[in-house]
């Protein structure tokens, strides 16, 4: 099996830390990685950065209210039809 | 012949096929919601409009119960109907705030850009060194400065933690267009972060010690 070079592992990057290669590719990565402390902290510092960007992009406050409103649309829909029929 | 020969498509050993009903509706959305409004919130900027929009969306999916098959992916069905939702009624022509050159999209931004500034020393964590100093708000801002085409990918990548082909069905694209779309989104991302950080003084040079207040 052929090794990846320092360049060839990088150009997967992305598709590495999102699990989008097939298992060969996702292996020939991380064998690469095992074996190179340079790109695996460059790896590492990329999924950090990406998991801390999830944090904080997914952690919004969603209105109280907004549940109930959209029970209230859902039931106000409902009625309508029932009495249109 | 049998007459299960004439049962609907998906009935064969279970309820039948049948339209959902509104109750199952909402139970179907309800743990949705709050992936929704973020979603609708970094696409829209605008946390009333992010509000107006979920529901609108929820009110269209409604409407449209006949169109969506019971057992099939119902988050990707309702994600569309919100995207579209955003599209044709939020959104913004004008554009405030930081903005990304679609044309810098550097590899390893913010890992160059730290190690410059000195963040790397001392730590085997560098990235959570600098991540730490980056508020919740400096990366809305910094997603809020991506172009809508980069902006809408990344929103469903990060929001959601979807598989490419997800995303792709979401927005009724091509695979290959949510890849490329979302790799160089990552690093426009990473230099709209990097800006921010340093224009809020969070991230810039470190002190040189001279100990004396600014």
């Amino acid at each position: 099996m052929t090794r990846l070079t320092c360049e060839e592992a990088f150009a997967r990057l992305d598709d590495f830390l999102d699990r989008e290669l097939d298992a060969a590719e996702m292996r020939l990565v991380q064998e690469h990685l095992d074996a190179c402390a340079a790109c695996a902290g460059e790896f590492r510092f990329e999924a950090t950065v990406l998991g801390d960007l999830r944090a904080k992009l997914t952690r919004i406050d969603v209105p109280r209210t907004l549940l109930a409103k959209i029970s209230a649309r859902i039931a106000a829909v409902e009625r309508a039809e029932r009495d249109g029929h | 012949m049998s007459v299960d020969a004439v049962a609907p498509v998906g009935a064969a050993g279970g309820a039948p096929a049948a339209v959902m009903d509104a109750a199952a509706f909402e139970a179907a959305l309800t743990p949705l919601l709050g992936a929704a409004y973020a979603t609708a919130y970094h696409l829209t900027r605008s946390a009333a409009d992010a509000e107006d929009a979920v529901q609108e969306a929820a009110l269209n999916a409604l409407r449209a119960l006949r169109t969506f098959t019971p057992g099939t992916n119902f988050r990707a069905w309702f994600f569309r109907i919100l995207v579209n939702v955003v599209y044709s009624r939020f959104r913004r022509t004008k554009r405030e705030g930081t903005r990304v050159e679609l044309e810098e999209a550097p590899e390893l931004h913010l890992y160059m850009q730290s190690a410059a500034a000195g963040l790397h020393a001392g730590t085997d964590d560098p990235a959570s060194a600098l991540m730490d100093r980056i508020d919740r708000e400096a990366v809305h801002a910094a997603i809020a400065a991506l172009p809508d085409e980069y902006r809408v990918v990344a929103t469903l990548y990060f929001v959601q933690d979807l598989p490419y082909q997800e995303i792709a069905e979401m927005l009724g694209v091509p695979v290959g267009t949510v890849r490329s779309r979302l790799h160089r989104g990552r690093r426009l991302l990473q230099r709209a972060l990097w800006r921010i950080a340093e224009e809020r003084g969070i991230a810039g040079p470190p002190a040189t010690g001279t100990g004396e207040a600014p």
